[in-house]
């Protein structure tokens, strides 16, 4: 029985960050009287539940799933998508007393006979993991009776955090799904990458899919918008894996890597420069020489066109200074992507980024102007908003109530954005978003009468 | 040849006990949560608590690692403790635990007892509530916080002796139920004040989450709400009013804790009951009613009146915490409406039968009523609604996909017409 995480979810030899801390624990830490992000549990859930044809379940007393489901969105091309549902074992104090890994299995048949799911993800928490239960048991028990994938995902909320959970599932996926199957050969194009880490959120991946297919570049797989079970089953049968959102699952690229030989490559595709370069990262690494002109003629027409359809918006945002609070890849791709508009950012948060993420940033701002925030309290964020003037404030939907309740415009660019970012309709979408947000002159009318009458 | 029974909840109603302290702990004046747990206990909490109502939620963790959830969880609790000390100063640190530190088997309440009495904190108040997440639900766990602060202010009975003689104007405790939304603590407060009574509201939701822009910006702790002082003052009192079902078991710790004489409601919604409060208020305050609420009760009869045609041979199913299922279906009978099913998360003899069905389960037994008219749940039942094309009327928690639902309120003469009129243009588009 496994309380504690893997080790080698913290030696990370593709990671720059490796090594630099003595203690790998460290890594993992967070002090206690803050406010932080979520646990493994959530970061697990996350990667994991958009998969549309399994089902999720979270063993654990109500408070793990029964608090808070429900809330992410992840778009789906077809209409039959479990990614509403939420199911838990409900754990109460007689399965304390008694143990529950007989209503576990009673669940799992129960759910398996109603919806025919394609895999069946259990998620163990904090509560049985204390308690000993061996879900790995029931697991194996039940993916032999029923025939499909029952998967433990190892993601007790006291492991560790968001990103953790986030390693755990690449690792399950890695450990349980992939490689299980080959693809039907129709499926298979000249050229065949996976997305890894894109969730489809307000049909994000769909943006990007729509340009790479321009280009002439097959999605084969994506890790996990918008996915079945089979198509992440075959999808060590792709050519490329492309990591686009989170540095945790570069986990899953290595182990892919090591095992299948297939190689791996970062990117974003927000903004317009992100979305270029990783289109050309994409086509140099598969070296073909036709795809590579096909790729420059496409930005080429792309780049030219959005950029016209910016242009007022451009010109109005030139010179605008931005707050940018938000994690990991997004630290630095949305800097380039409001650099595309003109703007100049002032800050951005780097708590949750790594020491590559960092280093990007370095990379765009060769002057080293930007201020990289390694605390992410409120008061802190709103102080610098204040002494440099800042006219918006990106980050997630925590921090919307920081930016509003002290009359900063903000744009939320986390997983509650109300818009897609991604690709060149993306960039269309955060100028005009940025733009009419500024332009509003609610936060002027609020600051004049912001006194008592 | 498999068990086909069904021994899990799909898309469940309840939500957990610590999640139901934090609410209570929110309606404190400059107050911070502390989840005694892993960071996830108090994320999760957060980022639903934050699109429920709107507003910044100061909720903080813990953060309860490997070595903390096997070796126990003390420093991490006392170390967090003092960080929010150092950083905010609050009057209220309201904690929490969670299953996680529950299970280990320490003894939350003494540590924390320990602490106030070997150092103590010189501005804030330490209350904490036991809720484990494997026993009871959203409503047990406020009724926890709400007895540990009553408790934690049980030892003033000194300012009882010179009590009564100097007042000017009377005050009266009001306990409300977690369903209340901020605009329903508004409301009743604004009725009491209406007889010259001071209410005191525990907690009250109504000053801290209502949604007002604070002249001081963003704040750490919650801007408003009820005070130490006025806990301090709780025993000068005239009496104390407990609305709610499940308040319903702590009517005589109330009456024990404060000294002072508890009437009780188990709601205060629809003609019947708001004439039974209103009442009361007259008599104890010896004023007449207010001609504004006479107005408003003959509003509601005429609501009753216009409205009820659009009831007649339809069925309503709620799926709702027993405190909004109690309000909602008591106003829903004065009206004749047809209750096919009631689910909650707790079963009650005292009001199954309103419904035709009554159960203790999940949302997903909606899925056995797809030719109701009306559904009357929380945004997760939004789903089946959709999926069966039938109208939901949003209500209870959470609500997180429409903004707006603080200003809303369901109680006194007001409330029922509100129902009464949303529920009936939603069955006319239905």
């Amino acid at each position: 029985m496994r309380i504690t995480a893997k080790e080698e979810y913290f030696d990370e030899p593709a990671c720059e960050h490796n090594g630099v801390a003595k203690d790998k624990k460290a890594c993992k830490t967070a002090t206690p009287g803050s406010s932080t992000g979520g646990c493994a549990l959530d970061g697990a859930y996350i990667v994991l539940s958009p998969i549309k044809d399994a089902l999720n379940i979270v063993h654990a007393p109500i408070n793990c799933l029964g608090n808070s489901y429900n809330q992410r969105t992840s778009e789906t091309a077809q209409r039959e998508n479990y990614y509403m549902y939420g199911f838990t074992t409900a754990i109460n104090e007689n399965d304390l007393i008694f143990g529950s890994e007989d209503k576990l299995r009673q669940g799992i048949i129960y759910v398996f006979n109603r919806f025919k799911p394609k895999a069946v993800f259990i998620y163990n928490t904090c509560v049985p993991a204390l308690t000993g239960e061996d879900i790995e048991g029931v697991s194996k028990e039940l993916a032999a009776k029923l025939k499909i994938p029952v998967v433990p995902v190892f993601s007790q909320g006291f492991s560790g955090n968001k990103n953790l959970g986030n390693k755990i599932a690449g690792d399950a996926l890695f450990t349980h799904i992939i490689g299980r199957k080959e693809p039907e050969i129709d499926l298979l194009s000249d050229y065949n990458i996976n997305l890894i880490g894109e969730y489809n959120i307000k049909g994000e991946l769909f943006l990007i899919k729509k340009a790479l297919k321009k280009v002439g570049i097959n999605v084969l797989s994506t890790i996990t918008g918008d996915s079945t079970i089979e198509e992440i089953m075959y999808s060590h049968k792709a050519g490329l894996n492309v990591v686009v959102c989170s540095k945790a699952l570069i986990y899953l690229a290595r182990k892919m890597k090591e095992k299948y030989g297939l190689p791996y490559i970062e990117g974003s595709f927000f903004g317009l420069t992100s979305t270029n370069k990783t289109i050309m990262d994409i086509v140099n690494s598969i070296g073909d020489y036709e795809l590579t002109c096909s790729a420059k003629k496409y930005i080429k027409i792309r780049t030219r066109n959005t950029e016209e359809n910016i242009y007022e918006y451009k010109r109005f945002l030139t010179g605008k200074k931005a707050l940018l609070y938000t994690g990991g890849v997004k630290s630095w791709s949305l800097i380039s992507a409001l650099n595309d508009l003109g703007m100049k950012v002032i800050a951005t948060g780097v708590k949750k980024s790594t020491e590559e993420d960092k280093l990007r940033i370095k990379e765009i701002d060769k002057n080293g102007n930007i201020i990289m925030l390694d605390n992410g309290n409120p008061v802190n964020l709103i102080k610098i908003a204040r002494e440099e003037q800042v006219d918006i404030i990106l980050a997630g939907g925590r921090n919307q109530y920081t930016a509003i309740k002290s009359l900063i415009p903000f744009l939320d660019v986390n997983q509650e954005r109300l818009n897609p970012y991604t690709s060149y309709e993306g960039m269309e979408f955060l100028a005009k978003q940025i733009y009419f947000e500024l332009k509003n002159p609610l936060f002027k009318l609020l600051k004049e009468s912001n006194i008592n009458l | 040849m498999m068990n086909p029974i069904k021994n899990i909840e799909i898309n469940p109603l309840k939500a957990s006990p610590s999640l139901g302290a934090a609410i209570f702990f929110l309606g404190l004046k400059n107050a911070v949560v502390l989840m005694h747990g892993a960071v996830g206990c108090a994320s999760f909490d957060k980022v639903t608590l934050t699109k429920h109502f709107r507003e910044n939620i100061p909720i903080v963790t813990t953060a309860l690692n490997e070595y903390g959830a096997i070796l126990g969880g003390t420093d991490f609790l006392l170390s967090g403790i003092k960080n929010i000390y150092e950083k905010m100063k609050p009057d209220f640190i309201g904690i929490a635990s969670s299953g996680l530190t529950e299970t280990s088997g320490e003894d939350i309440a003494g540590i924390i007892g320990d602490f106030k009495e070997k150092q103590g904190l010189p501005f804030s108040k330490l209350i904490y509530a036991g809720t484990p997440d494997y026993k009871g639900s959203l409503e047990d766990g406020y009724i926890q916080a709400m007895l540990a602060l009553l408790e934690d202010f049980s030892d003033k009975e000194p300012y009882k002796t010179f009590k009564k003689s100097k007042k000017l104007t009377m005050s009266v405790n009001v306990f409300c139920p977690v369903s209340f939304t901020p605009q329903d603590f508004l409301e009743l407060r604004e009725a009491i004040g209406y007889f010259d009574l001071k209410p005191v509201m525990i907690p009250d939701l109504g000053l801290s989450l209502d949604g007002h822009l604070d002249e001081r910006g963003y704040l750490q702790t919650t801007a408003d709400g009820l005070g130490v002082k006025d806990m301090e003052n709780i025993h000068n009192s005239e009496f104390n009013i407990v609305i709610g079902l499940s308040l319903g078991s702590v009517v005589k710790s109330v009456s024990e804790l404060t000294g002072l004489k508890t009437y009780y409601f188990p709601n205060v919604c629809g003609l019947k009951n708001s004439d039974k409060l209103f009442d009361l208020l007259s008599e104890l305050s010896g004023k007449e009613i207010p001609e504004k609420y006479k107005r408003q009760r003959r509003q509601l009869m005429d609501a009753y009146l216009d409205t009820h045609f659009y009831f007649l041979g339809k069925d309503i199913a709620l799926a709702l915490g027993i405190d909004l299922l109690d309000s909602f279906s008591m106003i829903y009978s004065e009206m004749g409406a047809n209750l096919k099913v009631g689910i909650s998360t707790k079963f009650s003899d005292d009001i199954k039968y309103r419904f035709l069905n009554f159960y203790e389960g999940d949302l997903d037994l909606l899925d056995n009523y797809r030719n109701v008219d009306l559904i009357v749940s929380n945004s997760n039942a939004g789903f089946y609604a959709k999926d069966f094309r039938i109208p939901l009327l949003k209500a209870g928690f959470p609500l997180i996909d429409e903004i707006g639902h603080g200003y809303k309120h369901y109680i006194l003469y007001r409330g029922a017409v509100n129902l009464a009129v949303e529920s009936a243009n939603l069955l006319n588009k239905g």
